[in-house]
């Protein structure tokens, strides 16, 4: 923890960008993060790129896989034995109760244990269906004991907060600086993202990945205000005899979705409720924009 | 929770609930934003203990004062176990009105333990109090609350309470289950209470003279009661509470201190009787609270009505309304409280021995008579940070004023005519309290 904060500076980069905007960037949770911010206000760069920053490596650490001492971590080693979770902890797994709920098993914070077979490496290896098998019992939210602050994961079973983490980093990041800060930014962090309101120059211009290509927006979205979170990787797949296998899973079959859409964007009010929207249409495969169009909701769509 | 396949939800109701679950989210971990930086997510003894001290002092208007430390600890344990431990000391001093009525010449009594020597004296025209009263109080509950599936909780408790007269113990046990996505809870329960009295001197035998004295040693009552409840969250900020109880008592019901005045025919003083009060009592309660939050307002609004079998109803309501100060360390809640009784079917202030009573049950104690009551107090809390040795404790100060009236008719008897019979109620308390 004071590793980072003593390199906070070095940490963070001031990049200029057109109409008049001034960008703060760093990185987290594996993908690159910014705040955008109209550049007269080039003075409060560096202590809002903190705020943001400092709140987006908390949330990381707090719920990263990869770290020894993260929830996570802590939650894994106890498996088997009941523990008191923290309160923000506890809040997000009760959010992910009820998108569990609401979803019908389609989102499941312990399906990361799909990752063991799954290699979406644009190859042509899948699994064996009796290696998936083998893993299903080990998914189901349901199996989870959960009695707010009380939590036993069942032995072998996993949390992953992957779902939903990067976008609830935005919302938080997002209360942080609004309670302070009333001039218009915009949160970025890795293409989910959330603005207060609209800069001078009318509108923030956001660039959705094209399915095909790395950084090269093929469709700019402009957003006054609210939050946009885009799911799906176009570049996480398999082929086999011509039929492609994107890496969205069906927990409840433990195979990729069919007929999903390469990647969902979603407008919302908050980035977590967006990001959520977007996941569970990927998981609709072909009814991706049947269920979008019936929530109501603006939405954007590469298939 | 579970899966119920074929169960499907409409997009646009799933969005609803998206939404709703956002908003919990988000909401629910707003505040200390930074705070959970500096501890790690799991503490060892000090996780989930919470500490609740007061130190209240309360004063009546004349009558007793009591100063009164309570400590209430409560945990929570990995397993889902919690631990609620309450420990409350009082200490009574002052005046306790002996149930007599005021008189226009000097009345003298005992103190209750006869000894000679110890008596008092109350002068002409005042309500004949005990001036030595005194007790010490020493009251220790521990209820212990265990999740036997994921929404159903059993909790088994016991509290003893001891005084120098008096000591009792009360066993309960209950049961919570949660439904409905545990917005719903539905609880039931059961208590049973031992009460042995050891009043100084001796119990008085009910409707006794106070001069014969006649008392027999200790006595004994017991209770069980049974309590019904249901809570219900209406909306993300509305959250409705019912509960039904009964419960029966069944003993020496006496308070072996009080005792009634016997008049002539014009109202004079010339004895005393003990009270005499029927020996079960049966008592029946519901009660339903209301609490809405809105930004920075949270109120609770309570309404409680209890009827027994000595034709007590009591019906209470009272509104207390939190308002959180801008910054959010601190808060203001006032709070006001209205209660109205009517009185037991054998409250009589006074016995005129000239007439024949119709009941074999009198009693003078003010406790039993209509009456109605105010209070008025405001709270006052203040957060500490999330740094520092006392962080994230709360102190607080409360401040009531209570003030009771009863309702009696006026009386024709002539020597009763120009004395303060049913003299007014008012006290005042004053708490101070640090919790963790």
């Amino acid at each position: 923890m004071t590793d980072i904060r003593h390199s906070l500076t070095e940490s963070l980069r001031l990049e200029v960008r057109s109409e008049g905007l001034l960008a703060v960037c760093f990185d987290a949770m594996a993908s690159p993060c910014e705040v955008l911010l109209p550049a007269q206000h080039r003075s409060d760069a560096i202590e809002i790129g903190s705020v943001v920053a400092n709140e987006a490596w908390r949330v990381e650490r707090k719920y990263s896989r990869y770290r020894k001492d993260s929830v996570v971590s802590v939650i894994h080693r106890s498996r088997g034995s009941r523990i008191v979770v923290d309160d923000e902890t506890a809040s997000l797994i009760d959010f992910a109760q009820h998108c569990f709920d609401i979803s019908n098993g389609m989102f499941d914070i312990t399906s990361g244990v799909l990752r063991a077979v799954w290699h979406f490496d644009q190859s042509d290896r899948l699994p064996e269906p009796s290696d998936i098998q083998r893993l299903l019992p080990l998914i189901g939210f349901q199996k989870l004991h959960w009695r707010r602050p009380v939590l036993m994961l069942p032995s072998d079973m996993e949390l992953d907060f992957g779902g939903c983490g990067k976008e609830y980093a935005v919302d938080r990041a997002y209360g942080l600086l609004a309670t302070r800060y009333a001039e218009p930014f915009l949160i970025n962090f890795g293409g989910d993202l959330r603005a207060n309101q609209a800069p001078p120059s009318d509108t923030w211009k956001i660039g959705i990945e094209r399915p095909d290509t790395i950084r090269e927006a093929s469709m700019v979205l402009e957003l006054e205000q609210g939050a946009l979170a885009t799911s799906g990787d176009s570049h996480r797949y398999l082929m086999r005899n011509g039929t492609r296998f994107g890496h969205i899973l069906n927990p409840l079959t433990g195979w990729p979705v069919p007929a999903a859409p390469r990647s969902v964007t979603v407008a919302a009010s908050s980035c977590t409720e967006a990001g959520l929207l977007s996941t569970l249409a990927l998981l609709k495969g072909a009814e991706a924009e049947q269920f979008l169009g019936d929530s109501g909701v603006r939405y954007w769509v590469n298939r | 929770m579970q899966l119920k396949p074929g169960r499907e939800v409409s997009s646009a109701a799933l969005r609803q609930r998206l939404m709703a679950a956002s908003c919990a989210l988000l909401s629910a971990t707003g505040v200390r934003a930074q705070a959970s930086d500096a501890s790690p997510p799991f503490n060892g003894l000090l996780e989930n203990l919470s500490v609740d001290s007061a130190v209240a002092y309360y004063h009546e208007d004349g009558r007793i004062q009591a100063v009164e430390p309570i400590v209430n600890v409560a945990k929570t344990f990995a397993n889902g176990d919690a631990l609620d431990v309450n420990f409350t000391f009082d200490s009574l001093s002052g005046s306790s009105p002996n149930g007599a009525l005021p008189s226009h010449s000097a009345q003298t009594f005992a103190s209750p333990s006869g000894k000679v020597g110890h008596s008092y004296t109350t002068a002409p025209g005042q309500l004949p109090v005990d001036p030595n009263y005194e007790d010490d109080r020493v009251a220790l509950s521990a209820n212990w609350t265990t999740p036997v599936t994921r929404v159903t909780d059993v909790t088994v408790g016991a509290k003893v309470s001891g005084e120098d007269d008096f000591f009792s113990v009360t066993l309960s046990a209950s049961l919570a289950h949660d439904f409905n996505d545990k917005n719903t809870t539905v609880s039931g329960g059961l208590y049973n209470e031992f009460d042995s009295l050891k009043p100084i001197g001796g119990a008085p035998a009910p409707g006794s003279d106070y001069a014969l004295a006649d008392k027999t040693g200790n006595r004994t009552k017991d209770g069980v009661g049974i309590l019904l409840g249901v809570t219900q969250v209406m909306t993300r900020n509305w959250l409705s509470e019912f509960n039904l109880s009964v419960d029966r008592f069944h003993g020496y019901l006496n308070d072996p201190y009080k005792f009634t005045s016997i008049l002539d025919a014009s109202g004079a003083t010339t004895g005393y009787q003990y009270e005499s009060r029927p020996d079960q009592r049966l008592r029946k309660s519901a009660y339903w609270e209301n609490r809405v939050a809105w930004d920075s307002l949270s109120t609770a609004l309570s309404l409680r009505y209890m009827s027994d079998d000595w034709s007590v109803h009591s019906e209470t309501a009272q509104l207390r309304v939190r308002w959180n100060l801008p910054g959010g360390q601190s808060y203001i809640e006032p709070t006001i409280r209205w209660y109205r009784q009517t009185a037991a079917d054998f409250y009589m202030p006074w016995i005129v021995e000239t007439e024949k009573l119709n009941s074999p049950y009198e009693s003078s104690d003010s406790r039993l008579d209509a009456f109605h009551a105010l209070t008025y107090g405001v709270k006052y809390a203040h957060k500490l940070g999330p740094l520092g040795p006392l962080a994230s404790s709360e102190f607080n100060v409360r401040v009531e004023y209570y003030q009771q009236k009863y309702q009696n008719p006026s009386t024709n008897l002539a020597d009763l005519q120009g004395l303060d019979l049913y003299p007014e109620l008012k006290a005042v308390l004053v708490q101070f309290g640090w919790r963790y």
